[in-house]
């Protein structure tokens, strides 16, 4: 039985190898093949079938089409039309303005309103009385003063207002040069080069040097996102930044990278807390391990020193030590925009791989005059900076007293930030509620995060806080909270009142507000 | 005066602001094996070279280091360069048929796979592409690292047609045909597809750097 089941199937075989070798025959040229096979096949199956393989590989992949390459392909992901179908059907447009929830809407009812040009004592649009400015950054006190106001009207007339173009673009006239030779001079470095923008100064400055394979060690107050390898230090800590550069070291040498650029980047005084950097030990530390050190001094530029030359001159440092000075003119000499200062060779550079430089509009040239006469101002009455400076001591010599707040600030700088003492743990979060410890072990210098994360309530903070500004502002005094885009970084600063230290402010009122100050904070903070 | 907090007090939500790619695989794998000691593996398998920010610094402009493989001549060179290693080879008096061809075909197998796999990166004009090629090869940068393609083709084809005729004329002598094989089987997989910017590691105790 099995024989005649299995009989057609033989049959079949046979007559289809019979077929195939007869159109094999019949193709010119296959007796050649034949033959040539057989004389090399030399007894050798093991050979001959390695060969053949090789040529079916051969054949297979002449045969293949071409896939798509990295750059294009890689992320594109094909639906099928019934899934495109589904997400045109599920899809719902947002509103371009998403309704306020209520912490929003009390934040932005929480904005004072002013009457009339910015001061030293606006008169608020609620009560009508004058409030004491604290809150706008006016340190040397040339927002809305006459002669520069003079100054730039001239400009507007002569030069009108915009500068139709980037720098590099017919947008530089003599204005800006003067304004970079005026920088240079003040700072006493060879060169500077003045950006239109302050916030993206200091993102098209490292940029421009620091690429692909380059180490970066940046503090961790001060985050950066950058394509370079990027370390981290310990806030302010100059014993944290120097076992970084070991560890960096070591690893340099055990993996035997390429010799790169080596940065080190530091604010002069920190923005998030008014701490200031140890600059002698930082150009001490650059030199002994063969970094260049990039000082962001946007505030620390028009309000340190004797003539707020900055912390080169707090310091005793000379400028040219600081490979590069990167500062805002914005925030302390009331014009706008910013500049980096430096050597001649880096500053050049920037002109054409300063993203910003050469892709932005250049500053008007009122505003750049405006600055040209705030340097002016600064260097010819030194008498602005030592009120300043007495402004700062006195305020800080009646807050420091108070019990319930912490003043992480240096005692030069003149942004002051007010902080809770006591961390307001986060409800119901199941953390670590150790608010003092401090870790013995060196933090990753790999992770943003360092090891010791003090966590708190930052909602909860806020609005206590907001309470002594909003008391505060009913008595008469223009403060503020230190405003921030939460849920953007990976290290959120504290939440803090920011005091910005005048000297347009007269020392009375100093003192008046201080104690004002002094009285809320205990009332409110003390019962808490 | 109150003394700063070394930590001053951050709060840390769940935000990933590394980009995926080479940082993260960077610190874990590193981490990992840093927790681990030195990896248990003698051969490891790793990629290199993939993160968005390499793409898109690779499309800013044509890479002229890969790109004279599609040129005109850059095919024929290949027969003619073997042509003329061949007669130089068979100059050199006293030298056998066997000798000869098994010296062309091992002298072709490894300086194509020392200029196509082995050396990495562009060698002129670092400031076009940033060192978005430093970890690719010259095979991997044909063609923007797309696969069968006419070039990719020709240089598969052209190693194999040299290896059997180089067997057929050194009739089938079985030591030549070993070497011969083994140095072909080295050249073919280096531009095999899946080994796409793969590189294998021999006793791997942590990623190196890039």
């Amino acid at each position: 039985m099995e024989d005649s089941a299995l009989e057609p199937l033989f049959v079949f075989i046979a007559y289809s190898v019979s077929t195939i070798q007869r159109s094999f025959n019949a193709l010119p040229g296959s007796a050649v093949i034949v033959r040539y096979v057989k004389s090399s096949h030399q007894n050798d199956p093991f050979r001959t079938i390695l060969e053949a393989i090789l040529v079916i590989f051969a054949i297979r992949t002449l045969l293949q089409s071409r896939t798509r390459s990295d750059t294009t392909g890689r992320h594109f992901i094909k639906f099928t039309a019934n899934e495109i179908d589904e997400l045109v059907d599920e899809w719902s447009p947002e509103p371009l303005v998403p309704s306020l929830n209520e912490a929003e809407l009390a934040d932005l009812a929480s904005v004072p309103v002013t009457v009339g040009p910015p001061g030293p004592k606006p008169k608020l649009q609620s009560t009508g009385k004058t409030a004491i400015n604290l809150a706008s950054y006016n340190f040397a006190g040339l927002s809305g003063n006459d002669k520069v106001k003079d100054r730039a009207v001239s400009v507007l007339r002569n030069y009108g207002l915009g500068s139709c173009g980037p720098p590099g673009f017919y947008g530089t006239n003599d204005i800006h040069l003067d304004l970079e030779r005026d920088i240079a001079n003040f700072l006493g470095t060879e060169a500077a080069i003045i950006y239109s923008q302050g916030f993206s100064t200091i993102s098209s400055v490292i940029p421009a040097f620091s690429k692909r394979g380059d180490i970066v060690i940046a503090d961790r107050g001060a985050s950066r996102s950058l394509r370079s390898t990027v370390r981290w230090y310990d806030h302010n800590d100059l014993n944290s930044l120097e076992e970084v550069m070991q560890s960096v070291a070591k690893e340099i040498k055990t993996k035997r990278w390429r010799l790169t650029r080596r940065f080190i980047v530091t604010e002069g005084i920190f923005e998030n807390d008014g701490a200031m950097s140890d600059l002698p030990k930082l150009v001490e530390l650059g030199r002994k391990y063969k970094y260049r050190l990039i000082l962001d001094e946007s505030f620390s530029f028009g309000t340190v020193g004797r003539t707020g030359r900055g912390l080169t001159e707090l310091y005793n440092v000379p400028a040219n030590q600081i490979d590069l000075i990167v500062g805002s003119l914005a925030n302390t000499l009331a014009g706008c925009g910013g500049f980096c200062a430096g050597s001649r060779i880096a500053v050049n550079h920037q002109r054409i791989n300063g993203t910003s430089f050469v892709f932005s509009a250049a500053m008007p040239g009122m505003l750049a005059m405006a600055a040209s006469e705030g340097i002016q101002i600064l260097t010819s009455t030194p008498s602005i900076l030592s009120n300043l400076h007495t402004n700062i001591f006195t305020l800080r010599s009646i807050l420091d007293k108070i019990d319930c707040i912490t003043i992480p600030s240096h005692p030069a700088s003149a942004i002051i930030h007010i902080q809770l003492r006591d961390p307001i743990e986060p409800a119901g979060n199941g953390l670590p509620t150790t608010a003092r410890a401090v870790s013995r072990r060196p933090s990753n210098p790999t992770s943003l995060v360092p090891r010791d994360l003090v966590v708190f309530d930052i909602g909860a903070e806020e609005k206590l806080l907001q309470e002594v500004v909003d008391e505060a502002l009913a008595q008469g005094i223009l403060i503020t909270r230190a405003r921030r885009l939460r849920g953007q970084e990976a290290l959120e600063p504290r939440p803090s009142i920011k005091i910005a230290a005048s000297a347009a402010v007269s020392k009375k009122d100093t003192e008046k507000a201080a104690s004002i100050l002094k009285g809320i904070l205990t009332k409110v903070l003390g019962k808490k | 005066m109150p003394s700063p907090t070394s930590s001053g007090g951050i709060n840390l939500r769940p935000i990933n602001i590394l980009p995926p790619g080479n940082n993260t695989l960077t610190f874990t794998s590193s981490a990992a094996a840093r927790r681990r000691g030195r990896s248990g593996s003698i051969v490891a398998v790793q990629e290199v070279g993939g993160g968005q920010e390499e793409f898109l610094d690779q499309s800013a402009f044509p890479n002229l280091n890969a790109g004279w493989v599609n040129g005109k001549g850059a095919w024929v060179i290949h027969p003619f360069l073997i042509f003329v290693g061949k007669v130089l080879v068979d100059s050199i008096p006293g030298m056998q048929q066997n000798l000869s061809w098994t010296i062309v075909n091992l002298g072709y197998m490894l300086i194509s796979y020392f200029m196509f796999h082995y050396v990495t990166g562009v060698p002129f004009g670092s400031d076009s592409h940033g060192g978005a090629y430093d970890d690719l090869t010259l095979w991997e940068q044909i063609d923007e690292g797309a696969q069968y393609t006419p070039a990719k083709k020709w240089l598969v084809c052209t190693p194999i047609a040299l290896f059997l005729i180089s067997t057929h004329y050194t009739h089938y002598d079985p030591w030549a045909f070993a070497i011969n094989f083994t140095a072909l089987l080295f050249v073919l997989l280096a531009k095999l597809p899946q080994l796409h910017r793969q590189r294998l590691r021999f006793m791997p105790s942590a990623r190196s750097h890039h």
